[in-house]
């Protein structure tokens, strides 16, 4: 059976980036290879809208940045989570698991 | 981060637009090179690679002036500092008015008279804080 490409829902694309964060720093590509990676190819982030993202992530305190030189020996800014965003994701995570509670028990009612 | 931290890396945004939109630019070019890149080892030519790779990337130019936009923003919520300064504008404004009607500024009438400055122009912010606001459908 082939895999069908989910689309976003609004607000998980921030929890996206907390979780392949936690995972350590990586850079704005990275990130988007690392979600794709994580969930099996399964959700692919739109490339550029990836960026302003990030940037709010980091403007609210849960990431933070720093340039460094990437495996290729070129300059990238790499980010990695804060502690706020540690405790950001597992909130996240926790409103996600409700959410997705409710609608599998929604959709399997009779 | 902490809010002195954010502060200053808003204030340094607003004196060097320049460098932010360097540096913003510089991050979206390595984006846009990795995955040229990684498509040329996926067999295409050099030019149909990097053109695939602007594709999937988007609306280059409108995506850094978004993430420059986020990056001069405030970064905390101004609304506690805007209702703080409204509160001393209308006290300012109901010691003045009490000057002009020659009123002694601790009778308790001129107390009341400041309240209901206070509270007129509290109703004033409200109403033109909810006509600011887009509608939401």
């Amino acid at each position: 059976m082939g895999k069908s490409k989910a689309g976003l829902l609004q607000g998980t694309l921030d929890m996206l980036i907390l979780k392949a964060l936690s995972l350590g720093a990586l850079h704005g590509y990275g990130i988007g290879q690392r979600i794709a990676q994580i969930s099996d190819d399964a959700l692919k982030i739109e490339e550029g809208s990836l960026y302003p993202g990030l940037y709010r992530l980091e403007s609210r305190g849960w990431i933070e940045s720093e340039w460094d030189v990437s495996d290729n020996n070129q300059r990238a800014k790499f980010y990695k989570l804060t502690r706020a965003g540690r405790k950001q994701l597992i909130l996240e995570e926790q409103n996600w698991e409700r959410l997705a509670g409710a609608t599998m028990k929604a959709l399997r009612a009779s | 981060m902490s809010r002195i931290k954010a502060t200053l890396r808003f204030l340094h945004a607003w004196r060097h637009p320049d460098e932010i939109a360097r540096q913003v630019d510089a991050e979206l070019r390595f984006h846009v090179e990795m995955r040229t890149v990684a498509n040329i080892e996926d067999g295409m030519k050099p030019d149909e690679a990097q053109l695939a790779a602007l594709q999937s990337f988007g609306d280059f130019d409108r995506i850094k002036g978004t993430c420059c936009e986020i990056r001069r923003s405030l970064p905390f919520d101004f609304t506690p500092l805007k209702i703080g300064l409204h509160i001393a504008v209308a006290t300012l404004a109901g010691a003045a008015a009490l000057w002009v009607a020659n009123l002694p500024h601790k009778s308790p009438i001129s107390v009341l008279w400041q309240l209901l400055f206070i509270a007129v122009l509290t109703c004033l912010f409200l109403v033109a804080r909810r006509n600011k606001r887009p509608h939401r459908q």
